[in-house]
């Protein structure tokens, strides 16, 4: 079956971006877009999507407070963000409100359809762009 | 024959977007891709593209100064830049540089597509901002000195602005010589031209004066998830 997914950004250049990234995949779905937090908690609760790929910084509701409420709403979807905060302290926000991945957006190219699928597969996945091995490192799944 | 584009911006994905946008469009490709402003002017130098497309903030050599650099080698080059914000002075900074057209990142879905084509048939691209600022600095000539005009830097060089990039970035001079293919010592020269002719102290002092005038980016805040700033 396959893997249906939300996008939420407010730069429709990057949900473009995105998209072309992800369209190479046949069992991959893109089946909506949303450009800020409260249209994502909407469009979450209409489309019921597997994977939300999530931006933080939004307009109206950033994209944590969006985690939260598609949480607590619409539970079960799987919540990977893409952000341009390569910190640390950003990441562990995000994972404290219950997403399973974090990628920053200068390496999309390159962690996003892995990202992608181990989150669909209800796997962690995080990789910061600075090297943050010394620092924290997650057991068995993912990139930091 | 298509009309050929070269387009740099330092997120692939961003860039990935911009492609798919423009490729849509029949009769146009994008014949080269750079992730900053200097592997940009090399590559409009071989490939020799009818539009390039700037972004403004890339790393090692920013948009503004990569058209400056582009356009005295070749003034026929047509450039777009992409830009998040459209402050009076960005804008000024844009037209000063000879750019042809000033897109909002936040609006390129909608108004990249326009822009290339207005340079196609030969004309000029601006959000309504610009033509604003545009029509009141026309209205003004002849008011000798705007009121709230900021008093003038001393200019610096092309080189100059280069250095104060890459210093400004967190480059030591020793980086920047290795970068740019100069020896140390005329790197520190450079520096201390710089620093002397800006009567700035400090590295700090480079860094709030590079920030100030768009040569470098803030980063976003590590602490705070809005407002919203653009890829």
């Amino acid at each position: 079956m396959a893997v249906r997914i939300l996008l939420v950004d407010d730069h429709p250049v990057v949900r473009q971006g995105l998209r072309t990234l992800l369209e190479g995949r046949s069992e991959w779905e893109v089946v909506g877009e949303a450009s800020d937090g409260v249209e994502a908690v909407e469009k979450v609760g209409q489309l019921q999507p597997d994977v939300v790929v999530l931006d933080v910084t939004m307009p109206r509701m950033n994209g944590i407070e969006a985690c939260r409420l598609i949480q607590q709403k619409t539970p079960g979807r799987e919540i990977l963000f893409v952000t341009q905060h390569d910190s640390p302290q950003m990441m562990r926000e995000a994972l404290a409100a219950g997403a399973r991945g974090y990628v920053v957006k200068s390496n999309l190219a390159r962690d996003l359809v892995e990202a992608v699928e181990a989150v669909s597969q209800h796997r962690s996945f995080t990789a910061l762009a600075r090297d943050l091995h010394a620092e924290h490192r997650e057991s068995g799944q993912g990139r930091l | 024959m298509k009309l050929r584009i070269l387009l740099a911006d330092d997120h692939e994905i961003v860039r990935r977007g911009l492609c798919a946008l423009l490729q849509k469009h029949d009769g146009w490709e994008v014949c080269g891709e750079a992730s900053d402003g200097r592997q940009a002017i090399e590559m409009a130098k071989q490939l020799k593209p009818d539009v390039v497309i700037l972004d403004i903030g890339m790393p090692n050599l920013n948009g503004l100064d990569a058209t400056r650099q582009l356009l005295q080698h070749d003034p026929h080059f047509k450039i777009i830049v992409l830009t998040i914000t459209d402050a009076d002075q960005v804008i000024r900074e844009a037209l000063d540089a000879g750019a042809r057209g000033f897109v909002l990142k936040s609006d390129a879905a909608r108004d990249l597509v326009s822009a290339v084509e207005a340079l196609q048939s030969k004309r000029m691209f601006f959000t309504p901002r610009v033509n604003d600022l545009v029509l009141r600095g026309f209205l003004d000539r002849g008011h000798a000195i705007s009121r709230n005009e900021p008093p003038s830097l001393p200019e610096l060089t092309a080189r100059e602005r280069e250095v104060t990039q890459l210093l400004a970035e967190g480059k030591s001079s020793k980086e920047v010589a290795s970068f740019l293919n100069l020896s140390t010592k005329t790197v520190e020269t450079h520096r201390s031209n710089i620093m002397r002719k800006l009567s700035l102290h400090s590295i700090r002092d480079l860094v709030v004066y590079a920030i100030k005038n768009n040569i470098i980016q803030m980063p976003p805040p590590a602490s705070s998830a809005s407002p919203s700033t653009p890829a």
